[in-house]
């Protein structure tokens, strides 16, 4: 091959470009500790690293969703222990009013102790959380969803319960409506109630209720009347006698797969009402505790009738509290889904940034030793070109 | 003795020429196009006494160029490969950069957008939530608007290109033909004898050419060039050129083709398939239009996915969600040479089956066609082009505004203006839909244990959308819907009315009821800001397949993976060029070594021819002192 030192000129310039473009492909790689620098240099791996970088942020999004929804769902949880302790403190109110030996002056102070127990339940039912949403309020949260009424309280809220995303495919409702929590609230022991007469003259309470057989149990409405003061028959709503026999205090009457104990005498012609169980809202339960203990105050004491009203209470009351514990068992489940899912998020996140910096971070020793050959092989080929371009004959003519 | 003196003459002025050849060499040595030459000695005519033929001495009979056409055309050929992928290549990386630079802001502000929707569907009520959602919204649309117009701007830089690249066409081209003519009257003037220096040039020029566009060439037997581009399209002929001129595109006047002065609006653009114009040419229709489509797909999946799924839920006003994001529709242009005035007007009827692709309807023989415009396959598509029966095809609905004529054709892009024209379409915070439209409620008096799920949008555009319903159970097993017909209740299955869907779980009773109304006041609703931040891993493109996210990595992969293919075809036709350089230089390349050497013989040479005719001088002188003295 015929050599020109034309071409020896253009070799070495080829090669000196291409040398200084690794130096400086090199010098950037190290300088910004990045493997590529743009997607040309290495495409698969910037597609991958752009999934991963979305991925991870997602994830992180994940967690910040998972910390609301855990500091909402925080905030439920104080709200619903305040309301089961003062149910708890209702209920032992309701006792000590049942006890038989209150004279209507106390009567009148757990009256008005129990309404004040009724503002301050409808206080947590209004619970709001740092944004000022109404947390039991459902969609309807910017709206105070309970108002106090004659009744108790009205709604003003909806059936909505409110999600969010804590995991890839893992939602977690962050608080419940007042609906669920306040509202659907079966009366009595869940299936039926059983309520006296008002005109009842006798002495007759209502103890014990059961459903002896469910599949016996249609949702009828039944009446208990004392023909004698010894006597019942179980009459069902179109007045046909379903079931007779002879009272005995403490003793329990059975009708239609229900079990009714009663205890006292009764009178003659005193009846009890029983019906299934409708949803009652539980400051309906406690507006209705006022109201008895406040009527027996402002007298006649009827201490049977108020007996019967408030054990009527009670039963409602601790279907309140069941809700209410129902309800608080199912916010401390999603606390711990939560807390796991914060768990698998935190590993995750670690896991892909490892993966993306596997992917675009410079292994430094390779890229230093790149770095020191280009440069050798630069001098080298520097001090080549001086040293052929010396060679020429002209030198010695 | 003149016989001495001639043959000593004929050599002292063969060396000279020699001499000078060489000299020409050495100042030749680093001139571009220049080929090393060497004289072509041949021994004169002899002289016959009738006894021996005695040498008449030298006689410079040409001066050779060291050539080879072969060599020559190798390396222009491949001058033009290596000039149509270094042009390609300047496109490819600075696509490569915008895509992998502000497409990763692009990813960035995706996420940021998607993670706003989460944040208002932590904090549904809060202001600030939903105004950090108009702004991720906004960044969004900035990034694809940003990286849309630096495309665009290569469009616009790839246009100066081309003229420029034409202009320079057009004026080697008219060198070349004047060379021509002074080489025809030159090789006359010389008889026959080629006038080398120009030659030379007019190869530097073709060489020169060769890098602009790829040429084919054929020499004249007068020594005149022809050189030939695109599909035999002639340039430059004997001393005539056919300029090449730029045209507007048929359908983008702003996108220059490549036309010649001769052939009327014909384009031979898509014949030019090396050399600097092919690598802008290809820049265009291979990198850069094809990354404005692609980009503008992405963009119409994100802005169709999430105005759909805002147009489910309620405003904090209590309306259905305006459109979050507004975006151009398809653009479809009739080509400047259509004869009436027939306009279409395309749609995306459904994004999913949306491609990258730009389309040619044509309209031949009383029927239309439509094909890929990149690759001429046909597109198999279905209806009549009316508004009542518009033409389908990859989700595209196309309707004309008439009956065309023969020979019309429609350039329709789907999605190139989609990522120029994404903005965001809604100001207020309020304006947007965080909740879903409808909620429902089981009725307090109902006695059974089945419970009714929140309920979901299936058809927002029903009018009676809000309306309102009742599903009352007539039976355990039965229920009605407004009171209409008795239907079978499954538990857990779809009950739909009014665009809406509910789903009941669980043991009703006989006269229970459930309603489903609009989600008035339920400004805490964060059911369709959940939906949507969930759309980020939702199948929109390829039929559903492909997310928002998953098609912007494709992207990046996509693009990238071009500039690396093209950067390291480029790297590889760089050796190849350098391989045949190597070759050409090394048959016409100057030595010095070599001219060094030569000097030295021809110096020789040119001492010893003057030293033999000093002696034939001597000899003369002896003869004649001899004559003078009488010796003789």
């Amino acid at each position: 091959m015929r050599i020109t030192q034309n071409l020896m000129q253009t070799q070495f310039l080829a090669s000196l470009g291409s040398l200084e473009s690794n130096l400086a492909q090199t010098q950037s790689q190290i300088s910004t500790g990045l493997a590529f620098t743009s997607p040309a240099q290495n495409p698969a791996a910037a597609g991958n690293v752009n999934t991963y970088d979305q991925l991870l942020s997602q994830s992180q999004q994940y967690t910040t969703n998972a910390n609301s929804a855990q500091t909402n769902l925080n905030t439920e949880n104080n709200a619903l222990t305040q309301v089961q302790s003062q149910l708890q403190t209702l209920r032992s109110l309701a006792l000590e009013a049942n006890s038989g030996t209150m004279s209507q002056q106390n009567l009148a102070a757990i009256a008005t102790q129990a309404a004040q127990i009724q503002q301050s339940l409808i206080g947590a039912a209004n619970t709001q959380n740092g944004n000022g949403e109404y947390i039991f309020a459902g969609y309807a949260s910017q709206v105070q969803p309970f108002s106090q009424s004659a009744s108790g309280a009205a709604y003003a809220g909806d059936q909505g319960q409110l999600q969010v995303q804590i995991a890839a495919g893992q939602t977690v409702a962050t608080g419940d409506n007042g609906n669920t929590v306040f509202n659907q609230i079966k009366t009595g022991n869940g299936t039926f109630t059983v309520a006296a007469a008002a005109g009842n003259t006798g002495s007759g309470l209502i103890g014990a209720t059961t459903v002896a057989n469910p599949a016996a149990y249609t949702g009828g409405s039944y009446a208990i009347q004392f023909t004698a003061a010894n006597a019942y028959q179980v009459l069902d709503s179109t007045s046909a006698v379903v079931s007779s026999g002879t009272y005995a205090s403490g003793q329990a009457i059975s009708f239609a797969g229900l079990q009714v104990t009663l205890s006292g005498q009764p009178a003659t012609g005193d009846s009890f009402a029983v019906a299934p169980s409708t949803n009652q809202s539980l400051f309906t339960t406690v507006q209705n505790l006022v109201n008895s203990l406040t009527t027996a105050a402002a007298g006649p004491l009827n201490s049977t009738a108020l007996s019967n009203a408030i054990g009527g209470t009670l039963n409602n009351l601790d279907q309140a509290l069941s809700n209410v514990s129902t309800v608080q068992a199912s916010v401390g489940g999603r606390l711990n889904a939560i807390t796991s899912a914060l768990s698998i998020g935190t590993t995750q996140q670690t896991q892909l940034q490892q993966s993306i910096s596997n992917l675009q971070s410079l292994d430094y020793p390779a890229a230093i030793t790149s770095l020191t050959n280009d440069q050798t092989a630069l001098s080298a080929s520097m001090q080549a070109y001086t040293l052929t371009q010396g060679l020429t004959l002209f030198k010695y003519l | 003795m003149s016989d001495l003196f001639g043959i000593s003459v004929s050599a002292l002025r063969a060396l000279q020429t020699a001499i000078s050849v060489t000299s020409n060499n050495i100042a030749n040595a680093n001139t571009p196009g220049y080929a090393k030459e060497s004289v072509d000695l041949t021994t004169a005519t002899p002289q016959t006494n009738g006894v021996a033929s005695v040498g008449a001495g030298v006689q410079v009979s040409g001066i050779l160029r060291a050539y080879s056409q072969a060599a020559t055309n190798q390396l222009n050929n491949s001058q033009s490969s290596l000039g149509q992928l270094s042009g390609l290549q300047v496109y490819t990386n600075q696509i490569d950069n915008i895509i992998g630079t502000s497409a990763g802001g692009l990813s960035t502000s995706l996420q940021n957008y998607y993670n706003a929707w989460a944040n208002v569907a932590n904090a549904p009520t809060s202001t600030a939530t939903r105004q950090a959602l108009l702004s991720a919204a906004q960044g969004v649309a900035s990034s694809f608007q940003s990286s849309s117009s630096q495309l665009q701007t290569l469009n616009t830089t790839i246009n100066s290109g081309i003229t420029a690249d034409v202009q320079q066409i057009n004026s080697i081209a008219t060198s070349i033909s004047t060379l021509n003519q002074q080489i025809v009257v030159g090789t006359a003037q010389a008889g026959g004898q080629p006038p080398n220096d120009l030659i030379d040039q007019r190869d530097q020029l073709l060489s020169n050419l060769s890098k602009l566009i790829g040429v084919t060439t054929s020499t004249g037997s007068n020594g005149a060039l022809n050189v030939f581009v695109a599909n035999g399209q002639p340039l430059v002929l004997q001393g005539n050129v056919t300029q090449l001129t730029t045209v507007p595109g048929p359908y983008n006047a702003s996108q220059l083709e490549i036309s010649t002065a001769t052939m009327g609006k014909n384009i031979i653009s898509g014949s030019i398939t090396s050399g600097d114009l092919g690598g802008l040419l290809a820049a265009r229709t291979q990198a850069v239009n094809p990354a404005l489509n692609q980009l503008g797909q992405v963009a119409s999946a994100l802005a169709q996915s999430a105005n759909t799924q805002q147009g489910a839920g309620l405003d904090l006003t209590g309306r259905l969600g305006a459109p979050l994001f507004s975006i151009g529709a398809p653009v479809a242009t009739a080509a400047s040479t259509n004869t009436d005035a027939t306009t279409a007007t395309a749609s995306v009827a459904d994004v999913g089956k949306l491609t990258a692709n730009d389309y040619v309807l044509s309209y031949t023989g009383g029927a239309y066609q439509l094909s890929n415009a990149a690759t001429g396959a046909a597109v198999a598509f279905t209806g009549a082009g009316t508004a009542a029966s518009p033409l389908s095809a990859d989700g595209l609905s196309i309707v004309l505004s008439g009956t065309p004529a023969n020979g019309d054709k429609f350039l329709i892009q789907p999605t190139a203006q989609a990522a120029g024209t994404f903005a965001v379409a809604i100001t207020s915070p309020s304006q947007v839909a965080a909740a879903g439209a409808i909620k429902t409620a089981v009725s307090a008096a109902n006695t059974g244990a089945a419970t009714i799920s929140g309920g979901t949008v299936i058809d927002a555009t029903n009018p009676n959308l809000l309306a309102g319903a009742t599903i009352q159970f007539t039976s355990p097993t039965t229920y009605t819907v407004n009171g209409g017909a008795s239907n079978t209740y499954t538990p857990g299955g779809n009950i739909a009315a009014n665009g809406w869907q509910v789903q009941i779980t669980g043991t009703p009773a006989a006269g229970d009821s459930f309603t489903v109304q609009a989600n008035t006041g339920g400004g805490g609703d964060n059911r369709n800001a959940l939906a949507s931040a969930a759309l980020q891993n939702q199948g929109v493109l390829a039929g559903g397949t492909i997310s928002v996210n998953g098609a912007v990595s494709a992207l990046i992969t996509g693009i990238g993976g071009q500039a690396q293919q093209v950067n390291s075809a480029q790297t590889a036709q760089s050796s190849v060029n350098a391989q045949a350089l190597q070759t050409v230089q090394s048959i016409s390349g100057v030595n010095m070594n070599e001219e060094a050497a030569n000097l030295l013989q021809w110096q020789q040479a040119f001492q010893a021819s003057a030293q033999a005719m000093s002696i034939g001088n001597q000899m003369f002188t002896n003869l004649m002192s001899a004559l003078s003295n009488g010796i003789l």
